[in-house]
């Protein structure tokens, strides 16, 4: 359990017990104290505990868990697993170059100013598409990807920097001019995961 | 112990049992990575404290 959903639960103990004894000894608002009391137990710590959930509720959403817990980015979760370096997402998942516990989010998150407060937004909306909405039969993205998602980490690296092919092309890849993905072009690639070898972890 | 106000009273006790309804559901959806944990936080637990301060307000101002 995350450090903010265990202090969350804690806090939100503590609350219930306070709002227990203004509910089960309503006499104490009689006194100026208890009307303090009451004030903070049935008004105040509820909506600061609510606030804060909230909060913690965003960050459980950008777990590889909570993106995979929806059936149809089931293939997209497999698709980490592939025994095969040249699936990009595979090959980061597998070799920690993303966290593995957000790795959904890491990739598919903007690196922008307000990029993590729209890649939420957009995972609102998918809830609602789950749920009440139409699935679509492909899931694609809303715009082409951008490098700028690549090159917040890659850029700098020595790896990147130092590959002659990185080297002539690096003015383009930073217009976006050239994608990256037109070389690394094997991605998710769902439809052809049935007979892929998968790696388990921990077995060589 | 009851207070003078019989409905003040009532009406403490009615916003504590949903400010604590509210408050667990909140709590409980934390251990379920899920879209339904954050429908159920937002839905149920959210309207219930919602409803509990709501109600807690408007019984200190008609008291």
């Amino acid at each position: 359990m995350p450090y903010l959903t265990e202090s969350f639960v804690a806090a939100v103990l503590v609350t219930i017990a306070l709002v227990a004894l203004v509910a089960l000894r309503p006499s104490l608002v009689e006194a100026r104290g208890g009307r303090v009391l009451a004030f903070l137990a049935l008004c105040v710590l509820p909506l600061l505990m609510s606030a804060i959930g909230v909060s913690a509720q965003v960050e459980h959403s950008k777990s590889t868990a909570f993106c995979l817990s929806c059936h149809v980015m089931e293939p997209y979760g497999r698709s980490l697993h592939v025994d095969d370096s040249s699936y990009v997402p595979a090959q980061h998942f597998q070799n920690n170059r993303v966290p593995r516990g957000e790795a959904c989010f890491t990739c598919h998150t903007h690196y922008t100013l307000f990029g993590d407060f729209k890649a939420k937004l957009r995972g609102l909306r998918h809830v609602y598409v789950n749920y009440l909405g139409t699935i679509p039969q492909k899931i694609e993205l809303y715009e082409p990807y951008n490098n700028r998602e690549c090159l917040h980490c890659h850029a700098g690296a020595r790896s990147f920097e130092e590959n002659d092919v990185h080297k002539e092309a690096r003015a383009e890849l930073a217009k976006n001019a050239t994608s990256c993905l037109e070389c690394h072009d094997t991605i998710h690639n769902v439809r052809g995961l049935a007979g892929v070898k998968m790696w388990k972890e921990g077995k060589p | 112990m009851t207070i003078a106000n019989p409905k003040l009273t009532r009406r403490l006790q009615l916003s504590g049992l949903l400010v604590g309804l509210g408050l667990a559901v909140e709590a409980l959806t934390m251990a379920w990575s899920h879209p339904t944990a954050f429908l159920a936080f937002l839905l149920v637990g959210g309207t219930l404290v919602a409803l509990g301060v709501l109600l807690y307000l408007y019984a200190i101002v008609s008291a």
